[in-house]
C-alpha cells in the first residue's frame, strides 16, 4: 500500500533554531533552542505557557520579539544585526484557531488568493481540494460554513501556499470531539501525503499524542522539555494536576466484529500479550489491519493482581514485572513493565498495603476494553 | 437670463472644485488614516485633535490663516508663484487647497475608523500566505472597508460643494475661478434678488439631502453585512498576551 510506505519513509526534516525574549506586561517568553523538525512535533502547555507567542515568533507575526532565528540555513530573525525577515517572505504558514477567511472571498477565492502568491505552484487545486474535502464546497460563502468546514479551508488555503513548515495554532479546540477527529485524521494523512514538517500547538494532550511524533513540552514562558510523544506524556505523569496516563502506541492485528472489539498487539510480530478495545469504525483508513494506533490508558483505569485473573469479565490481563512504587496520599502509583511496555497502575493505598506490593514482584495488570482510549475509536469514549 | 449663465458657470466652478478636493482627499486621507488607526503613540490623540479642528473652528478663521499662507509676502505664496508663474491668493487652487483643508476630517474619520475596526487579524493570514503591505491593503482592507471609502467620499463632497467660510476668506468671487455657489446664493441675497436665491437654495438643499440619503442607505446596507464579519468578535477567546 502506497500510505504505508510514505510512512515508513524517514521523511523530511528541517532545522530552526530559536533564541528569542519577549515581555509582556504580566508574561515573559524565553526560549534557546536546536530543533530538528520532521513530520509532526506538537508543542503542549497550559493556555498562557507561551505557545501561541512562540509559534508566532516563528511565524514573523511579532516584531517586539528579541533574538535570533534560523530555519533551514536561513537567518530570519536577528535583532543585533538589525535583521528581520517579514511574515511574508519567510515561506511558514500558519493557521489560526480563528480561521480569519476572507470574508469577501468565496472558498475557492480564498484558496485561490493563496495560490496567486507563490510563483511556480506546484501543488494542484484539485488535490488539495480532495484532501481536505472541500470539492463540494468550493463555490459557497465562507461567511455560512461551519467551524470544522471553515479550519478545512484554513487548512487547504494554508497548503496552497506551499510552506516549507506549517504552523498550527489550536486549530481544532472550537469544534466539537466528532469533528476534531476527522479533521486530525485529515491533517495526518496531508502530512503524510505532502510530507510538510508541522508544529502543532495544543492544550489537549490526547489530541496531540494521536497527531504528533515528538512532543516539546512548555511552562510559564519556556520549555521544559522535548521528547518523542510518548515518553513526554509519561514524563508529563509527575505534574500534580495532570491525570496519570499510559501512552503508547498498537498495532491493529483483527477486528472482531461479533465481540463488538478491535484487537491490537504490542508489534505486528508478537502473538501473544494481545489488547482489546471497543470496535474501531471500519470506514476509517486508519483501521485497516497493520496500522499503527495511538492509544491512552489512564492509571485510575488500571488495576494489579498478583495471581493470573482466570475468572474475570475484563478482557485485557497481561502479565508483568513492578519496577516502581510510588506512595502518595491516599493512592499508590504503581509502574508496571510488560514486555516492552511500561504501563501507570493507580491503587489504593489500602490495596498495595493488603497485597504487599514490592519491587520486581510479578503481577498482572487488567484493564476494560473501554478503557483504552483512542482519538478515533467509538462515540463512547471521553478524553482529557 | 445672465444671472442664469453666471450661477450655471458658479455651478460647474464648485462641481469642479469638490471633484478635485475629493480626489486630493482621497489620496492623502487615506494614508493619513491608515497612519493614525495604527498609531500606538500617547500622541495620537493631539493628530486625531488637530484633523478634527475644521470641525469646530469657525471657517473664518481657517480662512484667514491661510489668506496668510498665500499672500504673496509670504513664504508659501512666494514658492507657490515662482514655481507656477501665478499668484495663488484668490485662485482655484487656493480653494482647493482651502477645501481639503475644511473637509480632511469628513474623509479621514469615517476611515480611520473603518481600518481600526478591521483590526490586523485578516492582514496578518494575508501575510502568512505571501501578500506584502500594499498587495494586502488592496486585496484585504480596500475590500472590507468599501463602505466606508463611499461614505468619506460622499462627505468629503457634500462638505466642499457646502463651504462658504474659506472660499470666501481665500477665494474672493471671479467667476469661473473661485466664485462658487454658495457664494453666488450670498450675493442673490445681497441684490435682493430672492428669486434666484430660493432657486440656489432649494437645489443645494434637494442635492445634499439626496446625497447623505445614499451615505446612510449604504452605511445601513454594509453596517449591518459587515458586522457580522467583524474579525474582533472572532478572536476574542485567545492570546490574552498576543494580543494585548
Amino acid at each position: 500500500m502506497s500510505k504505508n510506505l510514505t510512512q515508513s519513509l524517514p521523511g523530511k526534516a528541517l532545522n530552526l533554531t530559536i533564541t528569542t525574549n519577549i515581555s509582556f506586561e504580566q508574561f515573559n517568553l524565553s526560549v534557546n533552542e536546536e530543533l530538528t523538525l520532521a513530520g509532526i512535533t506538537g508543542i503542549f502547555g497550559e493556555s498562557g505557557s507561551g505557545k501561541s507567542t512562540l509559534l508566532r515568533i516563528i511565524a514573523g507575526l511579532e516584531k517586539r520579539a528579541d533574538g535570533q532565528l534560523n530555519f533551514n540555513g536561513k537567518e530570519l530573525q536577528n535583532s543585533k544585526k538589525r535583521h528581520f525577515t517579514k511574515p511574508e517572505h519567510r515561506n511558514i504558514g500558519l493557521i489560526f484557531q480563528d480561521s480569519r477567511l476572507f470574508p469577501h472571498l468565496s472558498v475557492l477565492e480564498n484558496l485561490t488568493y493563496a495560490v496567486k502568491r507563490k510563483h511556480q505552484p506546484v501543488l494542484s487545486m484539485e488535490k488539495i481540494l480532495q484532501l481536505t474535502q472541500l470539492t463540494e464546497l468550493q463555490h459557497q460563502n465562507v461567511t455560512r460554513l461551519s467551524g470544522g468546514e471553515k479550519q478545512r479551508v484554513s487548512l487547504a488555503r494554508a497548503l496552497l501556499a506551499e510552506p516549507e513548515l506549517l504552523l498550527l495554532d489550536e486549530p481544532f479546540s472550537a469544534l466539537d470531539k466528532k469533528t476534531k477527529a476527522q479533521m486530525l485524521q485529515i491533517v495526518k494523512t496531508i502530512q503524510q501525503q505532502l510530507d510538510m514538517p508541522m508544529l502543532y500547538v495544543s492544550h489537549s494532550i490526547s489530541e496531540l499524542q494521536f497527531i504528533a511524533k515528538q512532543l516539546i513540552v512548555m511552562s510559564d514562558g519556556s520549555i521544559g522539555y522535548i521528547a518523542p510523544t510518548h515518553q513526554a506524556i509519561h514524563q508529563l505523569n509527575s505534574h500534580e494536576d495532570i491525570a496519570v496516563k499510559t501512552s503508547l502506541s498498537l498495532t491493529i492485528t483483527e477486528h472482531l466484529p461479533k465481540f463488538g472489539l478491535s484487537q491490537l498487539a504490542f508489534s505486528a510480530k508478537s502473538s501473544d500479550n494481545h489488547i482489546y478495545l471497543p470496535l474501531l469504525q471500519q470506514d476509517q483508513q486508519q483501521s485497516t489491519i497493520g496500522q499503527l494506533l495511538p492509544c491512552i490508558i489512564y492509571a485510575r483505569d488500571i488495576s494489579i493482581s498478583t495471581t493470573k485473573p482466570e475468572h474475570s469479565s475484563i478482557v485485557n490481563q497481561l502479565p508483568g514485572t513492578i519496577t516502581e512504587i510510588k506512595q502518595g496520599i491516599t493512592s499508590a502509583l504503581v509502574k508496571v513493565q510488560c514486555a516492552q511496555q511500561e504501563f501507570y497502575a493507580q491503587i489504593s493505598l489500602w490495596s498495595a498495603t493488603r497485597m504487599a506490593l514490592t519491587l520486581n514482584s510479578q503481577v498482572y495488570i487488567q484493564f476494560k476494553a473501554n478503557a483504552v482510549h483512542s482519538f478515533h475509536s467509538t462515540e463512547s469514549e471521553n478524553h482529557a | 437670463m445672465l444671472t442664469h449663465t453666471a450661477d450655471i458657470l458658479a455651478l460647474t466652478t464648485t462641481l469642479k472644485m469638490a471633484a478635485v478636493t475629493t480626489f486630493i482627499l482621497l489620496i492623502i486621507g487615506t494614508p493619513l488614516a491608515w497612519w493614525l488607526a495604527n498609531m500606538k503613540s500617547r500622541f495620537k490623540v493631539l493628530f486625531e485633535a488637530i484633523v478634527a479642528l475644521p470641525l469646530v473652528l469657525p471657517p473664518t478663521v481657517l480662512g484667514f490663516y491661510l489668506l496668510l499662507a498665500f499672500s504673496p509676502q509670504s513664504l508659501p505664496g512666494q514658492l507657490w508663484q515662482t514655481t507656477t508663474g501665478n499668484q495663488l491668493a484668490f485662485s482655484f487652487s487656493a480653494i482647493v487647497i482651502g477645501s481639503v483643508l475644511y473637509s480632511l476630517p469628513f474623509v479621514v474619520q469615517p476611515l480611520q475608523k473603518a481600518f481600526e475596526q478591521l483590526g490586523d487579524h485578516y492582514l496578518e493570514a494575508a501575510a502568512m500566505l505571501g501578500a506584502g503591505p500594499a498587495d494586502r491593503f488592496f486585496s484585504i482592507v480596500v475590500p472590507l472597508t468599501k463602505a466606508s471609502f463611499i461614505t468619506a467620499t460622499a462627505l468629503g463632497f457634500a462638505h466642499t460643494v457646502g463651504e462658504f467660510g474659506v472660499v470666501l476668506m481665500i477665494g474672493g468671487n471671479i467667476p469661473g475661478e473661485t466664485r462658487v455657489l454658495s457664494i453666488a446664493l450670498f450675493d442673490h441675497v445681497e441684490a435682493f434678488n430672492y428669486s434666484n436665491a430660493h432657486l440656489l437654495s432649494a437645489g443645494l438643499l434637494i442635492s445634499s439631502l439626496l446625497l447623505l440619503s445614499f451615505v446612510y442607505l449604504l452605511g445601513g446596507k454594509y453596517g449591518r453585512k459587515n458586522s457580522n464579519k467583524s474579525p474582533k468578535t472572532l478572536a476574542k477567546v485567545k492570546n490574552k498576551h498576543v494580543n494585548s
